[in-house]
């Protein structure tokens, strides 16, 4: 029987699709030519004037104090979140689902929109603040959706068997629920983490004086900026990209295990 | 096991970056266009007061406000030009200008301060001057001519820009029909909006930042743009210049001013005082290629700067450029004509 | 009775934290937006007292239309396009070993998590004049060599799909992962075409994956604001670059929240039919199985 070729076609010229624009940027980032039109010779200068721009170290510094502090109580909310939405149901839960799940839908630009008016109505100062604030609102979901599908798959009877065992519910959920799901909180800090870094349409909407984070800057350098630096910023980027997704697949083959 | 060390990690690299900054200097908060000062200098002030600059960047006059009042208060320096000084000014949002701090303000130049809106320096002192006007590849456009008419030209049809700026745009569209740019005529306006619509049909974006790099790497052969933006990026293509349209064109003032709410006032003034230096400010000059209306600092330019008619226009020149001018009420006039603009087919 | 009221006291204070935070956060300064919008403005960009149906009202001037119109074409097409090429991919990667399957999965997810504005960027460089598509076009006598490959509608629907192909693969997949392609086998055997099989039982089969790839694509790409604000020309604005320009340009923020209500029902439209689909779909479902 014949098996059409089709899908395998799209396939490949999707992947192809995909790599392109990367892989360009890539060995664009080693040209020494500074517009890109051809080959002027293989060349370490972008990164090295790269080290010397220190607007890029300051807005990266931003950015990883947003993405830390942002995780961290996105965490902690969006886990309770999940517990909540997975252990009681009814009306109360079925608004709290409505809530959680809206922000993953609705586009970034009514969220920076609707933050930076919420702001100008409270007349608050744009800050390093208003970022932070902006970001746990949409990470909060994302960590409750990932932690939320790998309670579905947790039997519950353990931490039954701990209560049975003479431990109160807080016990057995701090020690016995919390660290079995370590994997699955891992995994949502680490989805929280990356959008956090990537922002930039919500950042942009309410970042204020000396809160220029990292996207925002590369969009500047976008505008005016030397096209090679963003090419080696990218590539730098890239690489830490590489090394986050390693390290996720770190944390699940260790859960598997 | 494996996975703590690794969080163990992380949070070093954290507390590392957290802590390794936070050394408490004084911070300057400044507002400024993108590439409108010359960094070494930023970092010889840093190093002279023990202070740390912290620039952020803005793009129209518009935006700049727009932010401010969203609620972006904290900066200490702004440059903004000097109709959107004005209205600042009367909205409230500036300090005064203390002159006892600004010891250098006798270097400004005479005659180029006559021009401006603040003559007493009450609330802005003048940082520097741009004329607005057109930027193209001499190797490209052989036909070239000085006039605002060229962004009809087939030859560079999808290969040109407008500066996606309200008062700059339609102003060159009222300069091309003969008229001022600060007209307030409705008549006059509709004819510059269909003559900005005609040549949006011609062009490839309204564009305030991108159009430096576009020329320079001939993604553009015509664009709309400042005087020292295009000097700019002469250095890395020789074939650029840069021409004053005939039919007249704006001149802008680009002025310092202290917001209301700066958290550091005496720092701000030493800023200014600092840029007006004149070493300082013919340093400044040769590097961004605006002109900074501060007489004692021609001394220090170069010949070839001092020569340069596009930084000190002759006389002539002078007399067919125009101060943008706020309009108060009458600026709906312009942002109703732009939405047309922006939507026309 | 104890017990209960315990029960009760837990769930609110796992509830409660999150709720509060996106009710103050989240409800909330949609709920300003929506006032806003009855705000006149001000023309030194202040919002002004009192309320008018003025600000909705003009959004009835001829301008908007047209871009509104722009903006649905565009997100529609682009939303077609993903899930054309979404879904032969879908079909192929679902049927193979579980370990090629791993590494086709993450070759999808890689790109999705590099720097979106990078990935914008990096078209940019490729459509550039002296760029390697343009040049390979040309020589191919395929365009112009005047032409420009940038700043048009073109430009951004390409990098629009670029942008949101992975959201729609991934679900896609999700759903044809648990397909049984033995079904597909065994139509064929009863002498279905290959296309008839896969009309008929594999497209029904993941409808599922579909609609929620639909919703994944279709929504962001009506409030896109960045990819026309980089690729995009004068004629290729949409929705959100207008609220952008209104925001941070013109200082209307009455304007600018009008605007964004239009979005917000733009979006809520689709998402609300999508969920409706889909508990209905739940219903047959469960019925279907108590019926077995």
């Amino acid at each position: 029987m014949k098996r059409s070729r089709i899908p395998l076609y799209t396939t490949c010229l999707v992947l192809l699709f995909f790599y392109l624009p990367i892989a360009v940027l890539v060995i664009n980032s080693f040209n020494a030519s500074k517009f890109g039109g051809g080959w002027g010779g293989f060349s370490l200068r972008w990164y090295r004037e790269l080290i010397d721009q220190r607007e890029i170290w300051h807005a990266l510094r931003n950015t990883l104090v947003i993405a830390f502090s942002a995780t961290a109580l996105s965490v902690v909310l969006g886990t309770s979140a999940a517990f909540a939405l997975h252990r009681f149901t009814g009306r109360l839960q079925r608004l709290h689902y409505t809530l959680i799940y809206t922000p993953l839908v609705v586009p970034d630009i009514l969220m920076g929109m609707s933050l930076l008016l919420f702001f100008v109505a409270l007349s608050a100062q744009l800050s390093l603040l208003t970022i932070f604030l902006a970001h746990v609102t949409f990470c909060i979901s994302y960590v409750a959706m990932v932690v939320l599908a790998r309670l579905q798959d947790f039997d519950f009877s353990i931490v039954e068997a701990a209560q049975d065992l003479g431990a109160n519910w807080w016990t057995a959920a701090w020690r016995v629920l919390l660290p079995m799901l370590a994997p699955g909180i891992g995994a949502g800090a680490l989805l929280a983490f990356t959008l956090s870094i990537d922002d930039f349409v919500i950042s942009f909407f309410v970042a204020g004086p000396g809160s220029t984070t990292l996207p925002i800057r590369i969009y500047s350098m976008i505008k005016h900026g030397s096209p090679p630096l963003i090419n080696a910023l990218s590539v730098l980027l890239l690489v830490i990209t590489f090394v986050l997704v390693w390290f996720s697949q770190k944390l699940t083959e260790e859960k598997i295990k | 096991m494996k996975k703590m060390k690794w969080i163990g990690i992380m949070g070093c690299v954290a507390a590392a970056l957290l802590g390794g900054c936070s050394k408490s200097k004084p911070v300057l908060h400044v507002y400024n266009w993108a590439d409108y000062i010359k960094p070494e200098l930023v970092e010889q002030f840093e190093a002279q007061e023990q202070c740390r600059v912290v620039i952020d960047t803005f793009d129209s006059n518009e935006s700049m406000y727009a932010k401010l009042k969203a609620g972006a208060t904290g900066y200490d320096v702004i440059f903004p030009s000097s109709y959107m000084a004005k209205i600042m000014n009367d909205q409230d949002m500036l300090l005064p200008i203390n002159p006892a701090a600004l010891p250098n303000l006798k270097n400004l130049d005479p005659a180029y301060l006559d021009l401006a809106m603040d003559r007493a320096m009450a609330y802005s002192v003048p940082y520097m001057l741009s004329i607005t006007g057109i930027g193209y590849l001499t190797d490209r456009l052989p036909d070239f001519e000085a006039s605002w008419t060229m962004f009809n030209d087939p030859a560079v049809k999808g290969a040109c820009t407008l500066l996606n700026d309200m008062r700059e745009t339609i102003g060159a569209g009222l300069k091309a029909r003969g008229y001022s740019l600060n007209s307030t005529s409705e008549a006059e306006l509709a004819e510059a909006r269909d003559q900005v619509i005609e040549w949006k049909r011609n062009i490839a974006k309204f564009e305030n930042e991108q159009y430096k790099n576009g020329l320079a790497s001939e993604e553009f052969i015509l664009v709309h743009g400042y005087s020292g933006d295009i000097l700019q990026v002469q250095e890395e293509n020789e074939n650029i210049d840069f021409a004053i349209p005939r039919e007249g064109t704006s001149i802008t003032f680009d002025d310092m001013v202290i917001p209301r709410d700066a958290r550091n006032v005496a720092l701000a003034h030493k800023f200014i005082n600092y840029l007006h230096d004149p070493e300082v400010a013919a340093e400044n000059t040769e590097y961004i290629s605006y002109l900074c209306p501060n007489k004692a600092s021609y001394a220090y330019l170069s010949e070839e700067t001092r020569e340069n008619p596009i930084l000190f226009p002759p006389e002539e020149v002078v007399a067919n450029l125009e101060v943008v001018a706020d309009l108060g009420e009458e600026n709906a006039k312009y942002t109703k004509v732009w939405d047309q603009i922006k939507a026309a087919e | 009775m104890k017990t209960s009221r315990r029960r009760r006291y837990t769930e609110w204070l796992v509830t409660l934290p999150s709720l509060a935070w996106l009710v103050v956060l989240f409800v909330l300064p949609t709920l300003i937006v929506f006032a806003i919008a009855f705000k006149p403005a001000n023309p030194y960009g202040g919002i002004g007292a009192g309320w008018t149906w003025s600000t909705l009202a003009s959004l009835g001037n001829p301008n908007y239309p047209a871009i509104i119109w722009r903006t649905l074409w565009i997100s529609t097409t682009t939303t077609v396009l993903c899930l054309l090429l979404g879904i032969p991919m879908a079909y192929f990667m679902a049927q193979l070993p579980p370990r090629r399957r791993q590494v086709f999965l993450l070759l999808v997810i890689i790109p999705f998590w590099t720097s979106f504005l990078v990935r914008i960027f990096a078209w940019k460089v490729l459509l550039h004049p002296d760029g390697l598509i343009k040049q390979a076009l040309v020589a191919l006598h395929l365009v112009d060599a005047d032409a420009s490959l940038l700043y048009n509608a073109g430009a951004v629907l390409l990098v629009m799909v670029y942008t949101y192909l992975p959201f729609a693969v991934l679900p896609i997949y999700a759903a044809a992962e648990k397909f049984e392609f033995a079904l597909i086998e065994a139509a064929r055997d009863l002498g279905a075409s290959s296309w008839k099989a896969f009309r008929s039982i594999f497209l029904p089969g993941i409808r599922r994956g579909i609609l929620t790839a639909f919703l994944m694509v279709f929504i962001p790409a009506l409030g896109a604001y960045v990819i026309p604000d980089i690729v995009g020309g004068p004629h290729s604005e949409m929705i959100g670059n207008k609220i952008a320009q209104r925001t941070f340009v013109d200082r209307n923020l009455p304007h600018a929240s009008a605007l964004s209500v239009i979005l917000t029902l733009a979006v809520l439209a689709p998402l609300t039919a999508g969920m409706l689909m889909q508990r209905k779909k739940d219903r047959h479902a469960v019925l279907h199985q108590e019926g077995l």
